[in-house]
């Protein structure tokens, strides 16, 4: 796997994951 | 009269929307289209899509929901007046064709999941099996299984079925998706599948066929604009922020869908990797369409691996458990907008299995009759998207964002950027989607794009949408009548 697909790996699933996370946290708070 | 039953709690339409999103096209039909699309560069748009099209439709369907407390009728018909509930109709019309259809793959996958735990499907000829099955007059006893299941849950009611199916679904199926990533990303020259999935060849954007499907792909994906999430909406509570869930199942959708293509492709990468090993070879088998990839690919892929048994039988498990989350939330749609006409939710899930199960039956004992209403009602999905741009353009952009989105005491709100979304964005993008659509069928097939008798056609889409839409709007006047005019509050 070059570095360049791994960095963008990294990239997509944080997107994905945080926006995700971050969402539910929000929800958690009640906001 | 009752009082309308609502979530228990604001994780309940969480873990619903969830289930309505994340079905089998995350599973069966992202690893495909990425694949076919040259990989990371496609994903570059998707995710934008995600926030141009899909996140803005989602917070307006949930809007509507909550604040009309109506199924998508009474939605359309209480915001923009009576007299365009037809759109309304049309959106219920195309979601509820989809489910008719929808039921039949959700049995398929019922099936392959028990055949490959007690009939030993992995060691069967995959082709073969598929041809039998699909030939026999099985296909329509899942599809009457799946009817009564997903009835069942509906008919326990919205916290006890809707929301408790989807807090053991959705949570299972992420875990199942997980395991299955692990087990993929273990095989041999797994993480050549990584590479091609995940490296940006951005001279691909150039190609405006990575746009258009990264824009389907969203749309249909996250279910923005079938009038699902709208339906769910109905039970939320007043403190529902309709921003906070669509991202919540915008992200958690694109998410499920990045676990299945890791999931997936490195598992075909490893595959070949012991045969003639080649990317052509690899795209051959993504090219082949969603059932073709899924249970004829698929159980031979699972067949040449340690293991491969137990974990094929877990994929049909999650491939089951997206079906039955995403088939409920059709069902429910039907029966809030039956309820919303004065039926009691017992007679309103009797009249839709029973309706389902008939006007599903063709499409169980025929892929042709099959692959036909999956080509016309998908696509009617892009006009149902756009229904719904047109409910808050004669709204009013600014007036809907301030008078129906906004949430009393949260701390999160929508900005003027909503406003040129909804104006010039949405349009765009609806229209850039038909015109591509119109273009390619007419250059793929200049003397046949128009005929109404072939299957793939421009014609038989556009026949069978006038029709419905010309008798939705000649029944305007009784259908929304019917619809504003009940009391029915439960």
């Amino acid at each position: 796997m070059t570095l360049e697909a791994f960095l963008f790996m990294i990239f997509i699933f944080a997107v994905c994951l945080g926006g995700f996370g971050y969402s539910l946290y929000l929800s958690s708070k009640n906001k | 009269m009752k009082k309308r039953e609502l979530f228990a709690s604001r994780w309940g339409i969480i873990f619903a929307g969830l289930g309505m999103a994340v079905g089998t096209g995350n599973i069966w039909r992202f690893p495909r289209i990425v694949s076919q699309q040259g990989g990371g560069a496609f994903l570059i748009p998707w995710i934008l899509f995600l926030f141009l099209w899909s996140i803005p439709l989602l917070i307006i369907e949930i809007s509507m929901g909550k604040k009309t407390r109506s199924g998508v009728i009474g939605s359309f018909g209480k915001i923009i007046g009576k007299n365009y509930a037809w759109m309304g109709t049309f959106v219920t019309f195309v979601t509820t064709a989809i489910m008719f259809y929808y039921s039949v793959v959700t049995g398929w996958c019922l099936k392959y999941f028990l055949a490959t735990s007690f009939q030993g499907l992995i060691k069967k000829d995959s082709l073969e099996f598929w041809h039998s099955f699909t030939s026999s007059w099985e296909p329509a006893l899942f599809h009457f299984a799946a009817l009564g299941i997903g009835g069942f849950i509906i008919y326990k009611g919205v916290v006890k079925g809707i929301e408790r199916a989807n807090r053991i679904l959705i949570p299972s199926l992420f875990i199942l998706l997980i395991i299955a990533c692990v087990r993929s990303l273990t095989l041999p020259s797994a993480f050549q599948g990584l590479n091609f999935l995940f490296s940006p060849n951005l001279a691909r954007l150039a190609d405006y066929e990575v746009w258009l499907n990264a824009l389907s792909q969203s749309a249909w994906s996250t279910g923005a604009g079938w009038g699902l999430i709208l339906t769910y909406a109905v039970y939320s509570h007043k403190k529902e922020n309709p921003m906070l869930t669509s991202t919540t199942l915008g992200f958690g959708n694109n998410l499920a869908s990045l676990l299945a293509a890791v999931a997936v492709i490195p598992t075909v990468f490893s595959y070949f990797s012991t045969q003639d090993f080649s990317h052509q070879k690899v795209l051959e088998v993504m090219k082949a369409d969603n059932q073709g990839l899924t249970f004829i690919w698929i159980p031979n892929l699972f067949s040449k691996i340690p293991a491969g048994s137990f974990f094929l039988a877990l994929f049909f498990l999650a491939l089951s458990f997206a079906a039955f989350s995403s088939l409920i939330s059709m069902m429910e749609l039907d029966t809030r907008i039956l309820m919303d006409a004065g039926f009691s939710r017992k007679k309103a899930i009797a009249l839709i299995c029973v309706c389902a199960f008939v006007l599903g039956f063709p499409s169980a004992i025929s892929m042709g009759f099959f692959t036909n209403q999956d080509w016309v009602w998908s696509l009617g999905l892009m006009v149902s998207g756009f229904f719904f741009t047109i409910a808050v353009l004669k709204f009013g952009p600014k007036n809907f964002r301030q008078n129906i989105i906004s949430t009393p005491g949260s701390k999160i709100r929508l900005k003027k950027w909503f406003d040129i979304l909804v104006i010039f964005l949405l349009p765009l993008q609806f229209l850039a989607m038909l015109g591509w659509w119109f273009w390619k069928s007419y250059s793929g097939d200049p003397h046949n794009w128009f005929n109404i008798a072939s299957s793939g056609s421009v014609g038989t889409v556009l026949f069978q949408w006038v029709i419905a839409l010309g008798l939705f709007i000649l029944l305007n006047k009784i259908i929304a009548k019917k619809m504003l005019s009940n009391k029915n509050d439960s």
